[in-house]
């Protein structure tokens, strides 16, 4: 928790006979992030080269090639399938019986298909070029097979006369203007010369015979008849795919760890008898994988877990977080996988951000129907990060609904014999109890900012401290505890100048000083808030001074949290106008005075008010999502959080369709 | 001139008045704070947004980081809406 997986850095070495056995090893744990291993004469690794594939590797390749080929064929994806793992063995001998017959099947379909598809375009472009021609009354066989005469075809810009005798047609289009001449070759250079002036773009005369209209639909009825058979081929693809899909992916899937398997060798160092691979494996796990390689080359391997060097290697991250906690590893990783030194924050964000959000959104109605979509969505929304999202939508709208009961909120109405817990938030007090307590919840989201910011700072020295060192190590830590310092002497001041309701106020304490000609008295918070201000600043500039012209970010920051009300109380005003629009303009009058337009009318407002919740829905979710993530990445990360982490990626798979 | 315009005109202006223009003030006021940093908002965010859906469009890894930049300028609109709530409701 708050820190990734501890990593301990393992050497294997063994002799190359072994290999086959330690690598499918490796692969069956899924635990060893492989450190590849780069030819460039690293201490210690002289002599090394970098491994060859193990036997099989070219024909599993290839094989994996041709299934990858298929299932793009037939538009296949491992996450539209659900199908229970099936049997390696009996997998291998299918693929070697039944693959073969399946690829020929698939082939022949879709070289046909595409065979067709060339055939359509032909035509279509056959049409392209008749199409000039349509305007001219002439049939196309009259266009060649003379020996004296040229014709020539193109766009001109204007009606041109020729100096020279020739049968020619113009026909005025709206953009450009067609054209048809035939004359005697002997005369060509003087045609060319006058057409050049009207420039002219030649067009190729269709080697064709009947008249253009007729030819286009010959071509046409054609094209659908082709297009008729692709349609059947598809179909059959699609049957194709309907009937093999699993053992489709199947083979993929064991194809590919076989393929990895045997190009493992490739990220290894070896000499002629013996190879060394260097990896990561959480600490937790170094004498299980340890104990089962000895064991799998019955002794005959050197495993030892070398000293990691937090300076200069770099240790891939793992999350460790409790399981409610994991959902919420999306979106550290959106921002930035933690640095293997640093805190994870991902415990806090699943704590807080479902918090923010609930305070945002805030209604009961909405949270009901968040949490319908975080349910149903599941099963279209395939694929890890997906779902891990929609696990964070489930947090989020049992937040909104627990906040909702105390805003009392229900799709924008007061929930009837309910009264807000706490402060309201409901705009208009025509029924009853009190307005809306806007200047109490500001001050709370501004209380929740100041608590927020600050444990980002204490963060931030935890994390200076962890990973610096000497001089500057000191100089990060108090400049980090400059911020703090300023930020409380700013709120310290105010507190001894200005009473806020919900914070202390100071206002009280006897006057020690005045300042000279503005008289505006100073008391002991005064003088302590800017004591602390001061010292604040000097550290912050004794560890760069540019940071000075940041200042103003302390209070741009802490105000930034007040959207957790601004936000929330926008959607609390849309809602309420919509349910305001419905009842109160269409639905009430309506049902006082019921005639036919009634009729009209109520269904009008029930438009309104499906039309206007689905749209405060969408920004509820927008806007209660964005913005809790934003005051976590640029208001709560800056002040500790650099991330940049190696992602741990483990040699080996998760088996969704086979079993070893 | 003006003065005494403005005078005869607080005159005849009642109590009831008074307090109305106040309270229609107080809503332009809050409108204008509102509306003028949406615009702001707009301004800032039109050059993000194109940068970021260019970004997008090349890699699509950068679409968190993409849609937290193009929302950092919210602030602005979320300081004009507090401004506004505090105008109407304090």
């Amino acid at each position: 928790m708050l820190k990734p997986k501890r990593m301990s850095r393992l050497l294997i070495a063994a002799s190359r006979d072994q290999m086959a056995p330690v690598v499918a090893e490796l692969y069956h744990h899924n635990l060893f992030h492989i450190e590849e291993y780069v030819d460039v004469g690293a201490e210690g690794y002289e002599g090394f080269k970098i491994g060859s594939p193990l036997s099989g590797a070219s024909e599993k390749s290839a094989d994996l090639i041709k299934i990858r080929a298929m299932t793009n064929a037939v538009s296949l994806s491992a996450d539209d399938v659900d199908a229970g793992p099936s049997c390696s063995l009996e997998l291998q001998i299918k693929i070697e019986r039944e693959l073969p017959l399946l690829e020929r099947e698939v082939e022949e379909l879709t070289v046909r298909r595409s065979k067709l598809d060339t055939r359509a375009k032909e035509l279509e472009q056959k049409i392209a070029e008749i199409t000039p021609f349509l305007d001219v009354p002439v049939d196309l066989n009259l266009y060649h097979g003379y020996k004296r005469f040229t014709t020539i075809a193109g766009y001109v810009s204007r009606e041109i006369v020729l100096p020279v005798p020739c049968e020619m047609h113009f026909s005025k289009g709206k953009e450009k203007n067609f054209l048809v001449v035939v004359f005697s070759t002997e005369q060509r250079s003087e045609v060319e010369k006058a057409l050049q002036e009207v420039g002219f773009q030649s067009v190729p005369v269709p080697d064709e015979s009947g008249s253009p209209k007729g030819r286009i639909e010959f071509y046409k009825g054609e094209i659908a008849a082709l297009n008729k058979e692709i349609e059947g081929i598809s179909k059959q693809l699609e049957n194709v795919r309907q009937k093999h899909a699993s053992f489709l992916v199947a083979c993929e899937e064991l194809l590919k760890a076989e393929v990895e398997q045997t190009e493992a060798p490739l990220r290894f160092a070896t000499t002629k008898q013996t190879f060394v691979a260097e990896g990561w494996v959480p600490t937790d796990q170094v004498t299980a994988v340890t104990n089962s390689l000895v064991h799998v080359t019955e002794g005959k391997i050197f495993v030892t877990a070398l000293p990691t060097d937090l300076e200069h290697d770099s240790v891939p991250v793992e999350y460790n977080n409790p399981d409610f906690a994991k959902p919420t590893q999306v979106l550290m990783d959106v921002y930035s996988r933690p640095g293997y030194t640093e805190i994870d924050p991902t415990l806090m964000i699943a704590i807080v951000f479902p918090l923010f959000f609930g305070l945002i959104v805030g209604d009961v109605g909405y949270g009901l129907i968040f949490l319908a979509m975080s349910l149903g969505l599941r099963k279209f929304l395939k694929g890890e990060a997906g779902e891990q999202l929609l696990t964070v939508l489930r947090n989020a709208s049992i937040s909104t609904i627990f906040f909702g009961i105390i805003f009392s909120e229900f799709l924008g109405f007061a929930i009837p014999g309910w009264n807000p817990v706490l402060y309201s938030r409901h705009l208009m007090s025509e029924h009853g109890g009190h307005g809306p307590n806007i200047p109490e919840l500001m001050v709370l989201s501004i209380w929740i900012g100041i608590a927020h910011l600050t444990l980002g700072r204490l963060l931030g020295m935890y994390n200076h401290a962890k990973q610096d060192h000497g001089h500057h190590r000191t100089l990060a830590v108090m400049a980090n505890f400059g911020w703090l310092a300023v930020m409380w002497g700013i709120i310290l001041a105010i507190w001894s100048c200005a009473a806020i309701p919900l914070m202390p106020s100071f206002t009280g304490l006897p006057v020690l000083a005045i300042v000279p000609g503005v008289g505006f008295g100073l008391n002991l918070a005064t003088i302590i808030g800017g004591i602390l201000i001061l010292a604040g600043i000097i550290f912050i500039a004794r560890e760069n001074i540019l940071e000075v012209i940041e200042l103003p970010t302390i209070v741009s920051h802490v105000l930034s949290y007040a959207r957790l009300v601004a936000v929330g109380l926008s959607g609390v005003a849309i809602a309420m106008v919509v349910n305001y629009m419905t009842f109160e303009m269409f639905i009430n009058p309506a049902l006082e005075n019921f005639t036919l337009i009634s009729i009209v009318l109520i269904l009008i407002g029930l438009g309104i008010f499906l039309f206007g919740h689905l749209l405060n829905i969408a920004l509820c979710i927008l806007g209660g999502g964005l913005h809790s993530i934003r005051l976590h990445y640029v208001e709560f990360f800056t002040k500790f959080y650099k991330g940049g982490g190696k992602k741990y990626n483990p040699f080996g798979m998760k088996r969704r369709f086979t079993e070893e | 001139m003006a003065a005494e315009a403005v005078i005869a005109a607080v005159d005849v202006m009642s109590i009831e008045q008074i307090t109305a223009s106040q309270v229609g003030m107080k809503a332009i006021g809050a409108g204008l704070a509102v509306g003028l940093t949406g615009i702001g908002t707009g301004v800032a965010e039109m050059g993000i947004g194109a940068a970021a859906v260019g970004a997008i469009a090349e890699n699509k890894d950068f679409f968190g980081l993409g849609l937290l930049f193009t929302v950092i300028p919210e602030t602005i609109v979320i300081f004009g809406l507090v401004v506004g709530l505090l105008l109407l409701f304090l």
